[in-house]
């Protein structure tokens, strides 16, 4: 292999402060997409983009935003807001963003404390969090709304655990089978919007999760102008663990 | 009386939950007749530390009482003092070593103030339990505000230490000279974060997961001076060193049959507290060496192959264990039982958080079985840590884990969380030497 091919298989991953906002061990995120892009020839870079250094957002094939504490998305969310107009632009033009809990928040326009005041987040969504009595925990399980290239598992499964009560207008990861979702009330798990996927659930969300995992590899392959086909991986151990969940909440597959 | 005579089972809170329903006033009366009580409370090492501190107390002219077993809730503690009553409610053994946990500690100062607190670390720990590590820290830090109390901390976990800064009657323990690594791993370190800046603390030199030598670049927090020095080379006894009232302090080993870098701080913590309660160094070395590890905590079950059953209940802790096992040369099986009851925590995403990856590629293991609730959770998680697919079993019952290891003739590692730990020493020992193997059917 020349060195120009070796620099072209390779797909970006700018990893939003994770020495923050690690709370859900989103580490395990990475870990999957590495070794599932590894898998099919390519090499994740992953950059961890730390607090207080330059982000490009040019130079990156996807973002990945972790949730912390609240003390720890509010550092973020004032430090964040230097890179809002290059991150709007960057997803308009279609660049993956996964954002779990925490960073999914973080997305929106505010976070509604009890007290009733507001913790600003980036806006770069119309997404509004408010927070309420009781946090909403526990293993979950959705049927994914997704639009393109629809897998033949619909499900995906995980852990949630917020206080926040998420509301928008977007379409959703999914429909809620089994557990809280955005708010409690309306169904509805998570968002996708152009290339970003938002949700609550975590475990970390793709170990148990293949086709998702799939899914968000292809896009930042997209992004970055590759439109090969993924080849199937044996993911034996994976749809055990994930049908193991299911079959915990006696959702039927 | 029932409750008395239930008092004596070991391991489980269910006495003292019957008398504390009784009457909740009970243990506080029952503390308040203490002379001495220690509490040995934090994260990670509560039941090791305190096990050992007890046996470094405990002799025949001045006994001491323990909630050994980890019942360390309100009515674990009482369940501990129940069986030392007399028929007239006095206590008859009058100095305590009380492991509590982080939460239940302020639930205990608001009533009662222990004369020594040990806190180990402030570590991650089950996420839906606590919430956060913010949390856990506020707990403990309103647990200490009576000025009376002696408070002994480890000056390396700047979470810890955090507790001690502007306080009265505070004491250091710390290590001085340890193995440590050339890079810092890929561990968690919740508490690297200046507590007033919030800036990333710069590190001197990395122990393990958060502990080490810190500063804040700002310059408003730094690690403190020991009091109590250790040092090991990670295989002998750990050298504490006392700077004392004179210059040249004391030095005395101590040897308590413990592995890993992490029991090695345990051993230290319990020494430097059983110095502040007057104990002689002689006394520490002639208790430490009578030290038998508590359930789950690296405790050896002898046999062919001989397996040793370790706690993990969050990722610092499990990463401590894992150098444990680097450190056996020794070809080994390694097995994992996850539960996601509630006392191990539903949520099992910390799993990601254990740098398997690097003891994947560190040890030498050929063997690896899961069990549990998520057996298939950690087995996924293994994969990705670069465990070839095909050396990967799953066992489908606790019990299933003894009889899966029989055959190899190598040690067996069992890591299991809270609740499987109690089955799987039943099992263990049932299939122990002398005892005959199980018959299966
Ligand atoms: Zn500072």
């Amino acid at each position: 292999m020349t060195e120009g091919t070796t620099a072209e298989r390779t797909v970006t991953l700018a990893h939003l402060f994770p020495e923050l906002l690690n709370l859900y061990a989103d580490q395990g995120n990475v870990a999957v997409l590495r070794r599932r892009a590894q898998a099919r020839g390519w090499t994740l870079r992953a950059v961890p983009v730390k607090l207080g250094s330059p982000m490009d957002f040019a130079s990156a094939d996807m973002v990945l935003l972790g949730g912390g504490s609240d003390r720890e998305q509010q550092i973020v969310g004032r430090e964040l807001a230097a890179y809002r107009e290059d991150f709007a632009a960057a997803i308009e033009a279609g660049l993956p963003v996964l954002a779990v809990c925490g960073g999914y928040q973080l997305l929106g326009r505010y976070y509604e404390l009890q007290s009733g005041e507001r913790v600003a987040g980036l806006g770069l969504l119309d997404v509004a969090t408010k927070a309420d009595k009781g946090r909403l925990i526990g293993n979950i399980a959705i049927e994914w709304t997704s639009g393109e290239g629809a897998p033949d598992v619909r499900t995906i499964v995980g852990f949630e655990n917020h206080a926040g009560r998420t509301y928008h207008d977007y379409a959703p990861l999914g429909r809620v089978l089994k557990g809280h979702g955005n708010n409690g009330r309306d169904h509805q798990e998570g968002l996708q919007y152009k290339g970003v996927v938002g949700t609550y659930i975590h475990g970390p969300l793709l170990p148990k999760n293949p086709h998702l995992a799939d899914h968000l590899l292809a896009r930042a392959l997209a992004f970055k102008g590759c439109r090969e086909p993924l080849c199937a991986l044996d993911d034996a151990l994976e749809w055990s663990a994930h049908h193991a969940v299911l079959e915990m909440l006696g959702v039927k597959s | 009386m029932a409750v008395l005579r239930l008092a004596g089972r070991r391991g489980t809170s269910l006495p003292g939950l019957i008398a504390s329903r009784v009457s909740p006033e009970l243990l506080f009366r029952l503390l308040d007749q203490l002379e001495q009580c220690v509490v040995v409370t934090g994260t990670n090492g509560k039941t090791t530390t305190s096990a050992l501190l007890y046996s470094m107390l405990e002799d025949d002219r001045r006994p001491w009482l323990t909630n050994r077993g980890g019942a360390n809730l309100l009515q674990g503690l009482l369940a501990a003092l129940l069986p030392h009553v007399d028929r007239y409610g006095r206590l008859r053994v009058r100095r305590a070593v009380l492991e509590v946990d982080e939460a239940t500690l302020p639930l205990m100062t608001a009533h009662y103030h222990p004369t020594l607190i040990v806190v180990t670390n402030v570590v991650r720990d089950q996420l839906d339990r606590y919430g956060e590590v913010d949390g856990a820290l506020e707990m403990l830090r309103s647990g200490l505000l009576y000025p009376g109390t002696t408070l002994l901390a480890n000056a390396d976990d700047p979470l810890a230490a955090s507790l001690g800064r502007e306080r009265e009657l505070t004491y250091y323990y710390g290590m001085e000279e340890c193995p440590m690594d050339e890079e810092p791993r890929n561990e968690v370190r919740d508490g690297a974060f200046c507590l007033l800046c919030g800036q990333e603390l710069r590190y001197e030199r990395y122990i393990y997961g958060q502990l080490g030598y810190y500063s804040c670049d700002r310059g408003h927090f730094d690690r403190p001076e020991p009091h109590f020095g250790g040092r090991t080379d990670g295989v002998s006894a750990v050298t504490v060193r006392e700077r004392g009232a004179n210059e040249r302090g004391e030095e005395f080993p101590v040897q308590a049959g413990v592995l890993g870098l992490y029991n090695d701080y345990n051993v230290l913590a319990a020494a430097a507290a059983a110095r502040l309660l007057g104990r002689s160094p002689r006394q520490i070395q002639e208790g430490a060496k009578h030290y038998e590890a508590p359930l789950g905590r690296m405790q050896m079950f002898p046999g062919s192959p001989e397996r040793i059953l370790a706690l993990i209940k969050n990722p610092t802790g499990a990463n401590s264990v894992l150098r444990a096992l680097e450190a056996d040369e020794r070809d080994k099986a390694v097995c994992f039982a996850i539960n996601d009851a509630d006392a191990d925590g539903r949520d099992v995403s910390w799993l990601w958080d254990i740098d398997l990856e690097w003891f994947v590629s560190a040890a030498l293991c050929q063997h690896y079985i899961c069990a549990g609730t998520r057996a298939l959770d950690m087995a996924v998680r293994l994969a990705y840590a670069g465990v070839d697919r095909g050396r990967i079993r799953i066992a489908a019952e606790l019990s299933d884990l003894v009889s899966m290891t029989a055959e190899l003739d190598v040690p067996v590692y069992v890591l299991s969380t809270y609740t499987a730990l109690h089955p799987l020493g039943e099992h263990l020992r049932s299939d122990g030497p002398g005892l005959g193997r199980r018959i299966r059917t």
